[in-house]
């Protein structure tokens, strides 16, 4: 089975090695991280994930600016977004991601199992 | 949380206005006096007169100067009794000096009358005047007193509005520091989370019992901080309302349902009694109800292990107004929250809505409960109020709303 492949973007550098961590562990994912957002648009062009985990705040590109971008480009519009952000409560969200604005939405601090889910979720559409 | 440290008390701005309610000072009592003192005054005031004809007498008669001391009873008995007080007075003290008039021979009996007609006059005359000198200082002191009661009354105005502006500016910038802080904890506790996780995944085949006992200690820390968090972004939160016309009691029942669990494992027993045909309410569903949950768990808390939860929904009416036969617009719809815990202790009652506040033990409550519950209320221009059940244990909160226009 090949692996799927995940983008994972966020500006604190412990979030994306601790995600890529849980997600490689798992033997299902191959797992590219990024704590910027100019060279996560670049990342996205090169890596072609199958899914992109993006954090909302971010310095000098936003998650949602970089959201837009790709959803601009042609050959990565249809790559599916999960923002991973510390401005949503739970309650705001399903435990295994919730739509706001039409995009899914996943609150920080998040369980590994709820994220997988979530991952699988869009991973299986 | 002593979050009291370091704060000047609010009492301590404002400008002190002594009080004088119902208070009289010694000019008031005296001034047109009733009862005993005025029986007092008008003794006080003839022995004067008597006390001054004698002395006129033992002087010489009235030729004497002696005799100017009679004013001072007539404007004693102006100021006291007002104008008829005064020409009262002047007319005793005519009478009582009349014997005392010296008899010129010369001039015959006419002019020792016409002399004591003149002096009577004289005193009619400082009589009346000072009654109406008296009458005016009167009106004026009633004057000035009103005015004093709408300066103290517009005073505590003030002061309230000051209050309300201290509290509500507080409130804001504790907000504003609640969501800042609550966005950078949430990412290192994401962190966090995550390594849990994934400790949890590595070490669960291991056997290493003291490892996946710490990290489940962990896992749990880091579940109450994201509760505290959580508590801290509704804070900052509780500003916007999605307002509907709503029925009370299905929003209380509802929130039971949530607490339900928490009841049954408790062994807390139930009581309910909701008023049927109450006016819908204007309200956020999901903000209420999450007061009403609040105020059920703080409750369940209060009572530990065993008691009764008593809800009650009603319409109050405005004190008087049945009476009076007003219309119902001051009516409002209650619930009233009773527990059988073990109360509030009074020093704590007026600190139960300050933010970070708890009497709960460390770690279990995060103090912004009840500041945010209470800042939901009052955004539905509701009131919620609680003390301490009075002749029995525990606590009672009661939530009153307004009723909207039913026209």
């Amino acid at each position: 089975m090949t692996k799927k492949k995940i983008l994972v973007v966020d500006d604190e550098v412990g979030m994306t090695r601790m995600l890529k961590r849980n997600l490689e562990a798992t033997g299902r994912y191959d797992v590219r991280t990024e704590n910027e957002g100019a060279a996560a648009i670049t990342a996205a062009r090169e890596f072609q994930p199958d899914l992109v985990l993006l954090d909302v705040m971010m310095p000098e590109i936003s998650g949602d600016e970089v959201a837009a971008r790709i959803k601009e480009d042609k050959k990565l519009s249809n790559i599916p977004i999960v923002f991973l952000s510390a401005i949503v409560k739970k309650e705001e969200t399903q435990p295994t991601g919730g739509n706001i604005g039409g995009f899914t939405f996943l609150a920080k601090p998040v369980k590994l199992d709820d994220l997988i889910t979530c991952i699988e979720n869009h991973l299986g559409k | 949380m002593d979050n009291g440290v370091n704060r000047p008390k609010n009492e301590d701005v404002h400008l002190q206005i002594p009080a004088t309610g119902e208070e009289r000072n010694w000019v008031d009592r005296w001034r047109e006096p009733r009862g005993s003192r005025a029986v007092l005054l008008s003794l006080l005031i003839l022995a004067l007169i008597a006390g001054v004809g004698m002395l006129v007498r033992a002087t010489g008669g009235t030729g004497f100067a002696w005799l100017h001391l009679m004013y001072l009873p007539i404007i004693l008995a102006a100021a006291g009794f007002g104008i008829y007080g005064g020409v009262a007075a002047a007319l005793v003290a005519g009478f009582v000096l009349g014997p005392y008039m010296p008899m010129d021979a010369a001039k015959g009996l006419s002019q020792t009358m016409s002399n004591w007609m003149f002096r009577t006059v004289f005193f009619l005359l400082v009589g009346a005047f000072s009654g109406l000198i008296s009458k005016y200082l009167n009106e004026q002191i009633d004057r000035l007193k009103e005015t004093h009661q709408h300066l103290l009354q517009a005073h505590e105005e003030l002061k309230s509005a000051q209050m309300q502006l201290i509290q509500t500016a507080k409130l804001e910038s504790i907000g504003r520091l609640a969501a800042g802080v609550a966005h950078e904890v949430k990412n290192p506790l994401a962190v966090i989370q995550l390594g849990v996780d994934y400790l949890t995944r590595t070490t669960k085949d291991t056997g290493d019992r003291d490892s996946i006992e710490t990290i489940q200690e962990m896992a749990d820390a880091v579940r109450r901080a994201d509760v505290v968090v959580k508590g801290l972004l509704d804070f900052s939160r509780s500003e916007q309302l999605g307002l509907a016309s709503l029925d009370l009691n299905s929003v209380i029942e509802e929130s039971l349902l949530l607490v339900r669990h928490e009841l049954t494992r408790n062994h807390i027993s139930l009581e309910k009694h909701l008023a049927g045909q109450l006016p819908q309410v204007m309200m956020d569903r999901n903000k209420i109800k999450q007061v009403f949950i609040n105020v059920f768990m703080n409750a369940i808390q209060a009572m530990g292990n065993n008691g009764t939860l008593s809800v009650k929904t009603f319409i109050s009416q405005p004190s008087g107004s049945e009476a009076a036969g007003q219309s119902p617009a001051g009516e409002k719809v209650v619930v009233l929250v009773e527990d059988t815990g073990t109360g509030i202790p009074e020093d704590k009652l007026d600190k139960l809505f300050d933010p970070f506040f708890t009497t709960k033990p460390v770690g279990t409550g995060t103090g912004l409960g009840l500041s945010v519950s209470r800042n939901i209320i009052e955004l539905h221009r509701a009131t919620i109020k609680i003390a301490n059940r009075k002749g029995v244990r525990g606590a009672a909160v009661s939530i009153a709303f307004p009723i909207p226009n039913r026209g």
